[in-house]
């Protein structure tokens, strides 16, 4: 009993420092999903938003049906020409309408936005951008080992995605990887560039790998990139995907879920003043959550 | 249903009641091609691990005094399904049927609040007398929150963290837990002083569930001897329905069986599940959907029954049916074995005894008995990845 106890407070400790923002939201975020009776599990935080509104109702039906709690619409940004915009989110109640019921679950799927930025230069990502506001998570995806170097150090992101539709031109090293890990920032590899072609696999596979080698399975998250209702997988499926990536097994079910889950706390926490203090764009309150003296959670 | 294994097993050393535990790892086929083709790669991944089962398998006789199989069978306590194979039946003898239709009836409960279960009422007539046999209904244990309510009194939660958190009650993290503490259970002996009615502990878990985290899940509950009456008193404040058992039998005819003394456990096992599954064992060359083959050497029977019984049963009634397919193979000639293959609820947050259960891809926990005329038999306890050791 004396040895749990310890391993557990060992343990406890360990996710203070790889986490140290994430946890003091941990009673927000419990409020926020306290009305829905089950915690969400399940996540996919990467399908690719299109423009077609029955498409993207069939995607976000297909992966409720699957049992996916929470699923992510990815505009993807890639600044080419010199003035780009960044685009704004849609508001989900326009694009969808009633969100459908997680499979075996009485509550719906949770439906957020993301902004992927794909780097190929330093200047491409502005940091606290307030056109990055309107977005509930931040992924980056960096194309040279320097850009790879800063995204993980330095940039207030919440995911790094992986290429996989090309071979990587650079090497994962360890000490950018482990930096990304005490920060809580996460890796991403999709898979659904790997059903389409099988020269795709092949890379998808390879660079997965490569990755897995550098950050020994933590911090790594499963998605689909889906375009289309046929390309989302189901939970378990992708928890198997992953021994093919050389997640263990354990890893690989995190993969798809606590992994997921820390990732929306640390994105929760990047928005607010170190975890403690948000604003509200209403009435011009700012609302202080003084709680942090009784989060003695851990 | 286990797939094909072509690795042997440690054997560890033989005694009267014989007793072997096998770890396997399972290498699929399908994954070594995909590693020789990641050979030019000069990293692959590790894809000779696979998540890992664990049988135990023994060998003993009803006529051995030191024969642990009433208690084996008593410790599996929440079961969902009992399937039968018969040899040289063609349809179900009279006692048998009737021991199969007389299995308990169980009631399931819409959105029961489990503070309910903490009742004085509920508590004085059917957790103190007797046992209650109770599981959540439709809660997965790897996403939601699961209950359980055994028969020695003790209440097991299995919460995910937030909910964890909420309830403010003493539990402690899943054995499962791998790098982040995600789930944690909450056991509650309730025949404790501790947990006596207007005590401190049990005045602070009814709060907890009351007003901290208002657990509501649907329920099944049996109780054993009493039935029904001891749990009319919750049962009429909530939305309720008595089930019994589904019982459903079908003639296997042409039956090819294989050698079931000397077949090895994994091999005997997946015949089984065939059969059970009415999957064809013939592996012809133009069928794609199973590559199954039967064990050599092999017998074939003309005819054969499968039954199988399914809701919330209770341990005693299977003991029941194990001895009348006792005394039915003693009497019938022709028969001259017997298969009872009892399964436990994926779901449920305990396995055997009061060992935590966990599902990581699949959630099996089963144990299959084969009986001989001989009063001989062998006994096979399965558990998936996440589940401690069979008794």
């Amino acid at each position: 009993m004396h040895l749990q106890s310890l391993q557990s407070t060992k343990k406890q400790e360990k996710e203070k420092k790889i986490l140290p923002l994430t946890t003091r939201v941990s009673t927000r975020f419990v409020w926020l999903v306290a009305n829905c009776n089950s915690m969400a599990v399940f996540m996919d935080l990467n399908v690719l938003f299109c423009a077609d509104r029955n498409r993207m109702k069939s995607l976000i039906e297909t992966a409720a049906h699957l049992g996916f709690s929470t699923v992510a619409i990815n505009y993807v940004f890639e600044p080419k020409a010199k003035k780009q915009e960044v685009p704004s989110p849609m508001p989900i109640t326009e694009l969808i309408g009633k969100l459908p019921m997680v499979q075996g679950h009485s509550c719906p799927i949770r439906v957020l936005n993301r902004l992927t930025v794909v780097m190929s230069e330093a200047s491409h990502f502005r940091p606290n951008a307030s056109e990055y506001r309107p977005f509930d998570l931040l992924a980056v995806q960096p194309t040279t080992e320097k850009l790879f170097h800063a995204a993980c150090m330095l940039c207030d992101v919440d995911i790094i995605c992986i290429l996989v539709t090309e071979r990587l031109p650079f090497f994962f090293k360890r000490a950018p990887i482990n930096g990304s890990i005490d920060r809580g920032v996460v890796f991403e590899v999709s898979y659904a560039s790997a059903l389409r072609d099988i020269t795709m696999r092949r890379y998808t596979i390879t660079n997965a790998v490569c990755l897995m080698e550098s950050c020994k399975g933590k911090n790594v998250i499963l998605s689909s990139a889906a375009e289309k209702a046929l390309e989302l997988r189901g939970p378990y499926d992708i928890v198997n995907l992953g021994l093919l990536f050389g997640l263990s097994d354990t890893d690989s079910k995190e993969a798809v879920t606590s992994t997921c889950r820390a990732v929306l706390l640390h994105a929760e926490a990047r928005k607010t003043a170190s975890g403690i203090v948000y604003t509200m764009k209403s009435q011009q309150e700012v609302l202080r959550d003084t709680a942090d003296s009784k989060l003695n959670l851990y | 249903m286990l797939h094909h294994v072509p690795n042997s097993l440690p054997v560890h050393c033989v005694t009267t009641a014989t007793r072997l535990a096998a770890v396997t790892s399972r290498p699929n086929e399908d994954q070594k091609r995909i590693r020789k083709k990641l050979n030019p790669v000069k990293m692959c991944a590790d894809l000779s691990r696979t998540p890992r089962n664990l049988l135990v398998c023994e060998r003993s006789s009803f006529l051995d005094e030191k024969n642990r199989l009433s208690f084996q069978v008593e410790q599996l306590r929440f079961n969902y399904k009992v399937s039968l194979l018969l040899p040289e039946c063609g349809s179900a003898p009279s006692h048998l049927e009737s021991t199969l239709n007389s299995f308990s009836r169980f009631y399931l409960v819409k959105k029961l609040p489990i503070y309910e279960l903490l009742d004085k009422d509920f508590l004085q007539n059917a957790v103190y007398q007797g046992s209650v046999y109770g599981l959540s209904f439709g809660t997965r244990i790897d996403e939601d929150n699961c209950v359980a309510l055994m028969p020695n009194g003790r209440l097991v939660l299995s919460l995910d963290k937030d909910s964890y958190e909420m309830l403010g009650f003493e539990g402690r993290p899943s054995r499962f837990n791998h790098r982040t503490c995600s789930r944690f259970v909450v056991p509650v002996d309730l025949k404790e002083r501790s947990m006596a009615p207007g005590s401190p502990g049990y005045r602070r878990l009814l709060r907890a569930l009351s007003s901290h985290l208002k657990l509501q899940t649907d329920f099944l509950i049996s109780h054993h001897p009493g039935g029904g009456a001891s749990l009319k008193a919750l049962l009429s404040r909530y939305d309720w329905s008595e089930r019994r058992p589904e019982v459903c039998s079908r003639r296997l005819s042409d039956l090819v069986c294989p050698d079931l003394r000397s077949c090895d456990p994994h091999s005997l096992l997946e015949w089984l599940g065939a059969a059970d599954a009415d999957v064809s064992c013939e592996n012809s060359s133009s069928s794609f959907l199973s590559t199954l083959t039967c064990p050599e050497p092999t017998t074939t029977l003309a005819a054969a029954l499968s039954a199988s019984v399914s809701g919330l049963l209770l341990p005693q009634d299977v003991q029941r049916l194990v001895e009348q397919l006792r005394c039915h193979l003693q009497q019938e000639q022709t028969a001259s074995w017997a298969s009872v293959t009892v399964h436990g609820f994926a779901d449920g947050p305990v396995s055997w005894g009061d060992e935590e259960h966990g599902v990581l891809t699949g959630g099996e926990n089963f144990y299959n008995l084969l009986m001989f005329q001989d009063h001989t038999y062998r006994l096979h306890l399965a558990t998936g990845p996440q589940d401690g050791c069979p008794p």
